[in-house]
């Protein structure tokens, strides 16, 4: 009888991990939100109108007509977008100013801010609602550290990285969760605003992001900005061939049926940051230089107190080590439109999720094929918004008429 | 009934979906992305059904022909979108494989393609709990239940959990027999999947009746027995045959 030999490895193991390694954090932001809006907006009642920036032209009340939402919830998102531009510009002249110094300290504080107050006044509700026990000297300690250790976390490149992407993704959710107490028509159309000005902002020539992206490409910088990279969180531990697996863009001689990222398999090594080459074609991997793409832009929430302004990142790119980098400004967009979709009902937003989900999945197939930085925004913001409002007003009927007299198939 | 009562509910329809998804699926990546993607695209069967259904909804609840028609429709569409899958899936798997030999690892064994066809089954459950049951479950994390007339002896919500937890079982199993039966040519196992869709989706009528819910249920539940042993009796049948083949020839 012949022996059992190791389980041979197939092409399945690790086939599309990237992807599922952006798709995990996004989804796990996307989840706390739901799950703080459905916790919290059950038990609140009052509409907390939250003069910010994004309502400044419009308030939006229960007894106008839906034509008169309409425009105001488009006067108010056309503001946002102005000063969006606006603050993006502002912060292209920064950068072309080489002030560096000046753009890490202000994402730091924003961070911070963010962290500290936000997070604070979510606790807050939290303790409210549940009744929790605490008294203020250890929250507000426990506050703070949080808030340090987040910052740091945040900018210095030497924290364990699950910590650093944890923070991301709680930084994402508290701004996201924000952008849920706008208004529900002002939300809506201002998500599709952004969606076009992100389509515009990288794509054409004139666009502060692809500006941005251009010069730290010919200054061989990084732009201050946060970032989500999907960097691996644990070592592998799939047997002979882990190790110094980096997965990076690589030019193809000839005609190719596909432009994907490829394993490069490891030689004997020494150098773990270095790329390594290839056994199968004799293509030297590009370096750590050449594809790093990211971009950036403004985003600005508005407060009560300061209308502070954030450095947050939209697009999404290669890493230098090949890792695919999401801005955080997705991750709020896409929590916030999930989490609309939340106030509604849950069919709404498992629709949206899927949507979104669909829409990351074609974008990062975009960018395996056109290999520069592209909007994340456009395409899942799109086809969420058209299966929300398609949810919203075909499948529920269908679906609880059907469920409603145990009619399944 | 509280949120403990509402996590049950979600754990019945969802609980098998759930080991399956730890133990076989989240090991694999691929996997993951077939089971979303085959989410969405039932997602859209059902938007693509529920528009055309649109202008004649909302149905008088006392006659049941028109909801038959709605079913008989519905599930018809769905098996198109099944061949349609396998399809997308050939030009996957001639995807995969050139992909493979291009970068010298092993091709698609059959272990793999069952697992995709496993996942994509999944990705079907999945979709059908979640949509027909779970979207209705909000109440249940609440402090009260509900009974509705025609199946008074249990909460509402332990009954659409039930028929959940069958018709995932359905929509896994029936995917790896219907991409078995299409790869092999084998007309049975091609017909019976749909039939058995039909016939499944068809029972859930006795429902209407009065306290009909008792003979539908195991009804349901003995149709899914049947793909489970159909389907298990195939699955052994090919990885025998497989492994014969494989120490034959070494």
């Amino acid at each position: 009888m012949a022996q059992r030999q190791r389980p041979r490895c197939s092409l399945l193991d690790s086939l599309g991990e990237e992807i599922v390694r952006i798709v995990t954090p996004v989804s796990i932001c996307m989840l706390l939100v739901v799950i703080l809006v459905s916790v919290l907006n059950s038990s609140s009642s009052s509409s907390t109108s939250v003069t910010t920036i994004a309502t400044i032209a419009y308030s939006e009340t229960d007894s106008d007509s839906s034509w008169d939402k309409f425009v105001g919830a488009l006067l108010n998102s056309l503001v946002f977008v102005a000063v969006v531009t606006v603050v993006t510009f502002v912060l292209v002249l920064l950068f072309y100013l080489r002030c560096t110094k000046f753009l890490k300290f202000y994402m730091g504080f924003s961070a911070f801010i963010v962290l500290g107050f936000m997070g604070g006044q979510v606790s807050l509700f939290l303790i409210q609602d549940y009744s929790i026990p605490i008294d203020c000297i250890t929250f507000f300690l426990a506050l703070f550290n949080f808030a340090v250790v987040g910052v740091l976390a945040v900018f210095m490149s030497k924290m364990a990285i699950f910590v650093t992407q944890g923070y991301l993704v709680v930084i994402g959710m508290l701004v996201a969760y924000w952008f849920t107490m706008l208004p529900e028509w002002t939300t809506w159309v201002m998500l599709v605003a952004m969606a076009l000005y992100d389509l515009a902002a990288v794509l054409l020539p004139v666009g502060p992001l692809r500006l941005l992206v251009e010069l730290a490409i010919s200054r061989d910088e990084d732009i201050p900005a946060l970032v989500y990279e999907a960097r691996p969180v644990t070592d592998h531990d799939s047997g002979v061939s882990s190790g110094n697996q980096r997965r990076v863009w690589r030019e193809r001689s000839g005609s190719a049926a596909l432009n994907e990222p490829e394993n490069s398999t490891d030689e004997p090594n020494p150098n773990p940051g270095r790329v390594s080459v290839s056994n199968v074609e004799t293509e030297l991997s590009a370096p750590l230089i050449e594809h790093r793409m990211n971009m950036d832009s403004q985003e600005t929430r508005g407060e009560d107190d300061a209308p502070g302004e954030n450095l947050a990142l939209e697009g999404i790119g290669l890493g230098s080590t090949g890792a695919i980098k999401l801005g955080l400004g997705d991750f709020i967009f896409y929590s916030v439109l999930v989490g609309r979709a939340a106030m509604y009902d849950f069919m709404t937003v498992y629709a949206c999720y899927l949507a979104i989900i669909a829409g990351l999945g074609v974008t990062l197939v975009l960018l395996a094929f056109y290999r520069r930085a592209l909007p994340a925004l456009p395409v899942s913001i799109l086809l969420g918004v058209l299966f929300y409002v398609l949810t919203r007003f075909v499948l529920e009927i269908f679906i609880v008429q059907l469920s409603s007299n145990l009619l399944m198939f | 009934m509280t949120v403990v009562a509402g996590i049950g509910y979600v754990l019945i329809a969802l609980g098998p979906s759930l080991s399956l998804f730890v133990s076989v699926i989240s090991k694999k990546p691929f996997l993951i992305l077939t089971v979303l993607s085959s989410t969405l695209l039932w997602l859209i069967s059902l938007i693509v059904m529920s528009g055309l259904w649109r202008a004649f909804l909302p149905l008088s609840s006392s006659s049941w022909w028109p909801y038959s028609l709605l079913i008989i429709t519905s599930v018809g569409f769905q098996e198109g979108l099944r061949l349609f899958f396998w399809r997308i899936y050939r030009k996957l798997e001639d995807i995969l494989d050139a992909f493979a030999d291009r970068m010298s690892k092993p091709r698609l064994f059959l272990t793999d393609k069952m697992q995709i066809a496993l996942a994509g089954g999944l990705g079907h459950g999945v979709a059908h709990a979640v949509f027909f049951c779970l979207s209705l479950l909000t109440p249940a994390f609440g402090p009260a239940t509900f009974y509705i007339e025609r199946c008074s002896k249990m909460p509402f919500f332990l009954v659409s959990a039930l028929i959940a937890l069958s018709f995932v079982t359905i929509h896994t199993f029936s995917m790896v027999i219907a991409f078995n039966g299409y790869s092999e040519g084998n007309k049975v196992d091609q017909v019976f999947v749909p039939v058995v869709h039909l016939v499944a989706g068809l029972v859930t009528l006795v429902n209407f009746a009065h306290e009909g819910c008792l003979v539908g249920i195991p009804l349901l539940y003995l149709m899914a027995l049947l793909i489970l042993l159909h389907c298990s009796k195939m699955a052994w049948r090919r990885l025998t045959e497989n492994r014969g083949r494989l120490e034959s020839s070494q």
